[in-house]
């Protein structure tokens, strides 16, 4: 490709060397813990909020805190729902919409997103049917494009993020794919797309146990599971396995930068679940000894591949190579109409690494987050539409969108 | 049809208007196709132009143009057909004690076989004379003649702008996103989708590279190298005998096709599965832009069962070259048979992405959207 000859090579640097000086600094510090009360606009647009996150959160929570955290979220879900319909309706007298522009979606987003047991595809949903229950429009298509721009606001804020981008598209579509909506005077109409909207909040949320059972007949006793990376979904799915009382035992890459398998094996430690570490480089040294690999995936894309963290390709390579099954734990709302061709071919989604020594300047680094793994490594995908094949997922998608 | 079935190929020669003279050596695998002599039946039709009743000369003309190989591409043969379909339905007028819509899908029917003679039917053309003829079907009965041929009319300005013209800007706009600076992008042949997109995305300021890829008898690549150049775009023109040379700097390759059939071939210009598989074995992406048409709902294997075969002369001879012309008097020997053939099926494994105007769909796609669509809009 010529891309890879040598006056390609001189142009990059001189490029490098004219706009972008390095700064060593910033390549010491580790990742800044995002700051919580995020204005309209994301502080560090460069930078993958999305990733971010998610290193926050695994960083930070424990188990114990996930369950207290849980268990505040549903006492949690009644309050914020009562005061939000009782402080926010409530300015409806006569005015016009100046005084409701004190509701922000993205403040709303940014207090769902602070529960860590939540998808943040979840969050965005019960994000954006808040809207409808705050808005102030008086006719159908007012209220339509005042969600369009919620929704707009939220995908533009993490542009990275695709499960985002995808959660916010589909509840798009399902909450105004109504006709019956035509026939309806107003209030009730909006009342209806309320509850179609509390109804997709409803599934989604519950997407995770609905996997969770399914996969259960695929997790026979003295089964060896591959894990990479921390997936909420692949927890719930090894946590429904032992409480049934199954015999199986979990291998954990180490996932680095995030230092993801230190937290599962944390988890499933707990759970007296057989747990062995292993780094990153040793998953084809011991693919012998294992019978699947289960991951999770941030977006299932048109193909039928996953985009899914960084080294989650490798995996796939490698059981493919070696004929295990690799199984894809995924909700539904992250089904996304992109057709990555490459790796290059999605948007970037960078995150600082810390290597614990200082690097020098003049050395790159691979900062790229995530990578996409083709359709034809994937054996099957567990869904909360049931158990299916990466072809499928264009069938699923076509019926939803066209 | 089946040409080897003699009794029929009887039958159908009584009701011939072009008077074809079977090829004298036929290759034996594929006697179930046409095989005909090609340059006797221009001059004859030509002189019998103003003597034919029941062919109306619009449709008489188009069938020439495609005999000689001047209109030449699914979309174009298609949007020609149309047209002197349009012309037909303008001038016809029912004749006493017959009612429109079967005499007029009989008229429709009796210039079909006139081009199928001629040429035999691409795919496209297929899948638009049976919406003709479902259209002619659907029409109420209290229609008058006139209302009747101006809602025909309607229609088939409605198919050709919505299935074709607007639906090759749409394929371009997706294809263009796929388009990055310092690309390769590799073509073969000329299809007319993909010399689209690559102006449009010329003309969006990309900076790329494109290599056309050639083959004989036809040379349709350097109609498209030709316009392509003209604009301003690097070009590289090589033979299909030196794709896999040319393949390791390629990054994108980008085919048009006639039909894709509903295991997710591709149904091509000859050659198109050769660049398709040494694009496969390079890791190379192979993007095929085809309009939702064209898609059909059966299934082929293998390239032999459907195909088209074209003049064997075209093969053997090679033009304004007399030194190397070694078949000059081998022709008719017994035991020689020359094949031209004109399509391919490219397997759906060699096939990254399919891109047609409902979006950009893996091969495994394509019956969903023949069962979803087709139903509603086509045959509707």
């Amino acid at each position: 490709m010529w891309w890879r000859s040598a006056s390609f090579i001189l142009d990059r640097q001189q490029e490098q060397n004219t706009s972008y000086p390095p700064n060593p600094e910033s390549l010491l510090l580790s990742s800044p813990p995002p700051s919580m009360a995020d204005s309209l606009q994301n502080p560090k647009p460069d930078i993958s909020a999305y990733y971010q996150t998610r290193a926050a959160h695994h960083a930070v929570v424990t188990s114990d805190w996930l369950s207290q955290a849980q268990a505040a979220v549903s006492l949690q879900t009644n309050d914020d729902v009562s005061s939000g319909s009782d402080g926010r309706v409530a300015p409806t007298g006569g005015g016009t919409g100046g005084d409701n522009k004190t509701f922000s979606v993205i403040d709303e987003f940014n207090s769902w997103r602070k529960q860590p047991d939540l998808a943040e595809a979840v969050a965005a949903i019960r994000a954006l049917a808040a809207v409808i229950r705050a808005s102030q429009a008086t006719t159908m298509m007012e209220l339509e494009i005042e969600l369009k721009k919620a929704s707009d606001s939220l995908k533009a804020w993490d542009a990275t993020s695709i499960s985002l981008t995808a959660g916010c598209d589909l509840f798009m579509r399902y909450v105004t794919r109504t006709s019956a909506l035509e026939y309806e005077d107003f209030n009730s109409a909006r009342y209806r797309l309320i509850e179609r909207a509390e109804k997709f909040g409803e599934i989604s949320y519950k997407a995770r146990r609905i996997i969770a059972m399914l996969s259960q007949d695929f997790i026979f006793d003295g089964c060896t599971i591959l894990v990479h990376g921390f997936s909420r979904v692949v927890l719930e799915v090894l946590k429904t396995a032992a409480e049934n009382k199954k015999h199986f035992r979990v291998f954990c890459t180490e996932g680095r930068p995030d230092r993801t398998g230190l937290r599962l094996s944390n988890e499933l430690a707990k759970l007296d679940v057989p747990v062995k570490l292993l780094i990153d480089s040793a998953v084809a040294y011991t693919m012998d000894e294992v019978d699947m690999v289960l991951v999770g995936a941030d977006g299932v894309v048109e193909s039928g591949g996953i985009i899914n963290m960084m080294g989650t390709y490798q995996i796939a390579l490698v059981s493919h190579s070696m004929n295990k099954p690799v199984y894809v734990a995924a909700e539904s709302y992250k089904f996304a109409r992109l057709y990555p061709l490459d790796q290059k071919d999605m948007g970037p989604a960078l995150r600082t690494i810390d290597f614990g020594v200082p690097i020098p300047s003049k050395v790159e680094v691979e900062k790229s987050a995530r990578d996409y793994t083709p359709p034809q490594y994937l054996t099957l995908l567990f869904t909360d539409l049931g158990v299916l094949t990466p072809s499928v997922v264009s069938d699923e998608l076509i019926q939803l969108y066209l | 049809m089946q040409y080897d079935d003699k009794s029929r190929v009887e039958k159908a020669k009584k009701r011939a208007v072009v008077k074809q003279t079977e090829a004298r050596n036929r290759v034996e695998l594929f006697r179930h196709l046409p095989q005909y002599e090609h340059g006797t039946q221009l001059p004859d039709l030509e002189t019998k132009f103003f003597e034919l009743d029941p062919m109306h000369p619009a449709v008489y003309k188009v069938g020439l143009q495609y005999l000689s190989g001047d209109i030449r591409g699914g979309n174009a043969r298609c949007i020609a057909m149309f047209q002197a379909f349009k012309e037909a339905i303008k001038d016809y007028s029912t004749p006493p004690e017959k009612t429109l819509i079967r005499d007029l899908t009989a008229r429709i029917s009796s210039y079909v076989s006139f081009l199928i003679e001629c040429r035999p039917l691409s795919i496209s053309m297929g899948n638009a004379i049976k919406f003709l003829k479902n259209r002619i079907a659907k029409l109420p009965l209290a229609l008058s003649e006139s209302e009747a041929k101006s809602t025909l009319m309607l229609d088939i300005d409605r198919f050709i702008n919505e299935k074709i013209i607007l639906s090759e800007k749409v394929i371009v706009k997706h294809a263009v996103t796929k388009i990055r600076d310092g690309d390769v992008l590799l073509t073969y042949g000329a299809s007319s989708v993909v010399e689209m997109i690559l102006l449009h995305a010329h003309e969006l300021g990309k900076h790329f590279h494109v290599v056309v890829v050639d083959s004989r008898p036809k040379l349709e690549g350097q109609l498209l190298l030709r316009r392509l150049v003209r604009k301003g775009l690097s070009c590289t023109y090589t033979h299909v005998n030196a794709v896999s040379c040319i393949m390791q700097d390629v990054t994108r390759v980008f085919l048009g096709a006639s039909s894709v059939l509903s295991n997710g071939t591709v149904y091509s210009r000859v050659g198109t599965a050769c660049v398709a598989m040494v694009a496969h074995a390079f890791h190379v992406p192979v993007l095929v832009c085809c309009e939702a048409y064209k898609f059909h709902e059966r299934v082929q294997l293998d390239s032999i069962c459907f195909n088209e075969l074209g003049n064997p002369d075209a093969i053997s001879k090679v033009q304004g070259r007399k030194e190397i012309n070694y078949l000059d008097g081998l022709v008719n020997q017994e035991n020689l048979q020359l094949l031209n053939l004109i399509y391919d099926a490219t397997p759906s494994d060699y096939v990254s992405m399919i891109i047609t105007d409902y979006g950009m769909i893996p091969p495994t796609s394509v019956p969903v959207i023949v069962r979803e669509y087709r139903r509603d809009h086509l045959w509707s």
